[in-house]
């Protein structure tokens, strides 16, 4: 008993000295290698030995959705199918939301998976941080897939002419639903009118007034302007403008006027699911992602379109809209960044673009894919083509969304306080265009 | 005997040791063996100079390299050149020899703190040495190295014992408190984003930011959380402490019947995790919820558009500031009930019944009872939970989080251009802030605050109130 005593405390005093040994030689003793000193340097990579394949592992992340997740295990699968002569792959498929990925991988860019798919609106900030890796495979065939260097989906994966993601969808934006029990195509081409259809009806039109996402609909269209500067994170905004075709104040004021309603509603994304399965909504603007809750709240009566006009200063005006694309995007971080490089091509490439399609339905941004028949056929798909003449590629820094949503929510409520519009709108424009502090 | 012993004031006794020391003691400041050596416990002065000339040389080898960088934190951003063959996927990738701000401080500091550490063993060292060169002067007996190994698992076993505990403290709470410390005092933020960029020293500036004019809506808005967060730890900390104790009361009445049932039926708030209870009473207090459905048909939404207490065509319970923080604070009452019930009903049921009987004897009616013979006692037992129920609330993050996130919009413009909302604690705040915008920087400074209000709250009420000569003012 007492020797057991006796190792137990030996073990202890010895172990104690081990760690004193730790602490009084700081870290780095303890991370084998030479990865964490700051003075090391990757060397190139030279691992072709076409006798033995190299085992590569690969993490991608993929959207949330049962169906995306079910499009990317196949793809994936199809990837290490095609490329078996080329490595072993061990891919790693997890989910994470495209609209946020972001934070997680700013969070430590480090960890990041190798593939991810995002939206386009986190180009700008993660190129910025150097979280993700210039596209240096079959660039050129990309940009011409995807209809060259003028198109959307382009524009929206390059910063400064430089290519950094490869366009999976150019299905992101938002259009308008509607039930064609209650409105008539000509009904549907005017908000006022469409708003007053329901309130005769007794239900509402949804419009997700409180997010600078769609708010900037109402603005842009009017000829009003809110986008990036050239240094990549401030942002210019008229919004508030005295002069000019249309005043901030005028659109406020139609803003002010619509949501003043009985048929107006500005449901989150979530009550609007609710809203078109219970009945009370009957029209709303809204993105493919709600296409098949509202096909299947409406049936025959689903029908969707393009944005309507709302009017401003007693003319009306046609709504414009974000275009969004969701990207594939390559960590520049990641130990196989050539693995990494044709896997996100892969998952991008025409077949994998027609699958996703039929898959989750999200429209291609592969030229000859989206101008399929059967991608053509699909309302939601075909709406958003058509608000794609009035869509604009989004080109925001990070200051613009809290202060355009406040002013939304603001305006959603019908400005409870009173507040001055010049006033409302030169405290969001003072806000979306603050200067990054250094 | 006693005339020279080292003095209990390390001041004292390291001079003590200078002035005093022979030539051993003196060099065992510089090689730690020396003054053991100069005694003849040969065994002890290897391995104090051994792990002396291990530390030194760690430090040399390992820490040098970011010491070298650390008032500059790197000046060198990554750059990567990469080719890509198309057809066989052959890739050249040059990585330049770049600097990691982040690990600079990091290994900086743990550098630094080594650094003190050898310095402050050297001088114990010599403290120790002179003792030993006290204890051989009168001619008394030195240990030899089996000894001193014996005496460690008899009369200085807790020295053992406690070794990995400190280990620990330093490790994971020392190290990483004043790394976060350095940061607040850096331009760590989204634009200088560890590996590819690099943060530096900025000075005071993140803290002009936060209490100056200079900061604007930082400043606007640290004030205005600030004084919410305040309010919120008062009542959040009042009403389910003075909440727990009626309803302790309640159950205890000898007139209750079914005393154990309704502990229970209190208790499974308690059984139900937090959050999921916090969700979903989220959803039933949305605009579109539930509980808005319920008041809209029974009208009582009307009544209050009528009365002019809302405008809108629901009640914002959890999104308009007023209304969101009343929600807030009964939501919390709900939830934080059992809790203190449980607490105050074991104090309750050790008052002692002598107390309660003469108080009766002597004509005292319940309510006199309870405000001078039970709320005393509990105030006097539960005083410390209380004290440290408010710093919890000051840091509850769960149910403002939980509560708010995703449902309430703020309408206050200059909060908004800085990702701050109206019913915001600090810490919810410093949250968004990392998470959504990497705004280490001023999270790190806002942390400090947090640490300095919430350490000056626990010391000063502890001290007051748990002081060793108070046990007896109760009765």
């Amino acid at each position: 008993m007492k020797k057991l005593l006796c190792m137990v405390m030996v073990l202890a005093m010895v172990l104690s000295l081990c760690a004193c040994g730790d602490t009084t030689t700081t870290d780095p003793s303890k991370t084998p290698g030479e990865s964490q000193n700051p003075s090391s340097s990757k060397e190139p990579e030279a691992s072709k030995d076409p006798a033995s394949l190299p085992t590569v592992t690969l993490t991608v992340w993929g959207g949330e959705g049962e169906e995306s997740q079910a499009f990317l295990k196949a793809a994936v699968e199809a990837f290490k199918e095609a490329n078996k002569d080329k490595a072993n792959f061990d891919i790693k498929i997890g989910a994470e939301s495209e609209s946020t990925v972001k934070d997680t991988v700013l969070a430590d860019p480090e960890a990041a998976a190798d593939v991810f798919y995002m939206a386009d609106d986190q180009v700008a900030a993660l190129v910025a941080a150097g979280a993700i890796a210039e596209v240096i495979f079959e660039t050129d065939k990309v940009i011409e897939e995807n209809g060259g260097q003028d198109s959307g989906s382009i524009k929206a994966a390059s910063v400064d002419g430089k290519l950094y993601a490869f366009p999976a969808t150019a299905s992101n934006g938002y259009f308008m639903f509607y039930n064609k029990e209650y409105f008539s195509e000509d009904d549907v081409k005017s908000f006022e009118k469409m708003v007053e259809v329901a309130a005769a009806a007794g239900k509402k039109v949804s419009f997700q007034m409180d997010s600078g996402w769609y708010l900037y609909g109402f603005f842009n269209g009017a000829g009003l302007s809110a986008t990036l500067n050239e240094d990549g994170k401030t942002n210019s905004c008229d919004w508030n403008a005295t002069s000019g075709t249309y005043t901030g104040v005028q659109v406020a004021e139609s803003i002010l006027n619509l949501v003043a309603s009985e048929g107006f509603t500005a449901a989150s994304d979530a009550d609007f699911q609710t809203g078109i399965a219970e009945g009370t909504i009957i029209a709303g603007v809204n993105g493919t992602w709600n296409a098949k809750a509202a096909e299947a709240a409406w049936g025959e009566n689903y029908a969707a379109t393009k944005l309507p006009t709302f009017n401003v200063n007693g003319t009306d005006v046609q709504m414009s809209s974000y275009a969004g694309y969701k990207l594939v995007a390559v960590s520049n971080y990641s130990e196989n960044t050539n693995y990494a490089m044709a896997l996100a091509r892969f998952l991008t490439n025409y077949d994998n673009q027609v699958m996703r399609f039929e898959m989750v339905g999200e429209g291609p941004s592969n030229v000859q894919a989206a101008s399929s028949e059967k991608v053509l056929a699909d309302p939601a798909t075909a709406a958003l083509a058509a608000q794609g003449a009035y869509a604009t590629v989004q080109r925001i820094g990070n200051n613009f969304w809290d202060p355009s949503q406040t002013l939304g929510t603001i305006l959603a409520q019908g400005n409870p306080d009173n507040i001055d519009l010049q006033t409302l709108l030169d405290n969001a424009v003072e806000g979306i265009t603050a200067p990054i502090i250094e | 005997m006693e005339m020279e012993v080292v003095s209990s004031n390390p001041f004292k006794a390291l001079g003590a040791a200078i002035i005093k020391g022979d030539i051993w003691t003196k060099l065992s400041l510089f090689i730690w063996g020396a003054g053991a050596l100069g005694r003849k416990q040969y065994i002890k002065a290897l391995l104090l100079t051994l792990i002396e000339v291990f530390a030194i040389t760690m430090l040399i080898q390992y820490g040098t390299p970011y010491l070298q960088k650390f008032n500059t934190l790197g000046e060198v951003e990554r750059e990567v050149t990469r080719e890509m063959d198309p057809d066989t996927w052959e890739m050249v990738e040059i990585v330049n020899d770049y600097d990691n701000s982040q690990l600079i401080l990091i290994y900086g500091v743990c550098s630094i703190l080594t650094m003190v550490a050898i310095v402050l063993y050297g001088l114990l060292n010599m403290v120790r040495s002179y003792a030993l060169q006290l204890r051989a002067k009168r001619g008394r007996h030195i240990n030899t190295f089996w000894e001193d190994i014996k005496s460690l698992k008899e009369e200085k076993f807790y020295k053992v014992l406690l070794s990995l505990p400190v280990l620990g403290v330093v490790i994971f709470i020392i190290v990483p408190i004043v790394c976060l410390i350095f940061v607040a005092f850096t331009n760590y933020d989204q634009n200088h984003l560890t590996p590819t960029h690099l943060f530096t020293w900025v000075g005071l500036r993140n803290f002009k930011l936060l209490f100056t004019s200079l900061g604007g809506a930082f400043a606007y808005s640290f004030r205005k959380i600030l004084t919410w967060t305040i309010i919120w730890s008062i009542f959040a900390t009042l009403t389910t402490y003075f909440g727990g104790i009626l309803m302790a009361q309640f159950i205890n009445s000898p007139k209750t019947h079914g005393k154990k049932l309704w502990r229970t039926l209190l208790v499974i708030t308690i059984a139900v995790p937090q959050f999921v209870s916090l969700l979903l009473v989220r959803y039933f207090f949305q605009d579109q919820g539930i509980v808005n459905t319920i008041c809209r048909n029974i009208h009582l939404t009307d009544f209050l558009r009528n009365i002019g207490l809302i405008r809108s065509s629901y009640i914002p319970f959890l999104s308009s500031p007023g209304w969101a923080k009343v929600t807030i604070i009964m939501i919390n009452i709900w939830i934080g009930i059992p809790y203190q019930m449980l607490i105050a009903t074991g104090v309750l049921m050790n008052i002692p019944n002598d107390l309660m009987e003469s108080a009766r004897i002597d004509g005292a009616n319940k309510f006199q009872i309870f405000r001078k013979i039970t709320m005393p006692y509990l105030l006097f037992v539960t005083g410390p939970a209380l004290l440290s129920d408010f710093v919890r609330n000051f840091n509850n993050f769960n149910v403002i989080y939980l509560l708010t996130d995703s449902v309430y919009k703020t309408t206050d413009q200059t909060m908004s251009s800085i990702r701050a909302k109206e019913v915001d604690l600090l810490v919810t705040w410093l949250f968004r802030l990392t998470q959504d915008e990497q705004n280490y920087k001023v999270a790190s400074v806002i942390s400090i605050i947090v640490f300095i209000i919430c350490a000056s709250l626990t010391v000063v009420g502890f001290s007051r109130m748990i002081a060793g000569d108070k046990e007896g003012d109760f009765q």
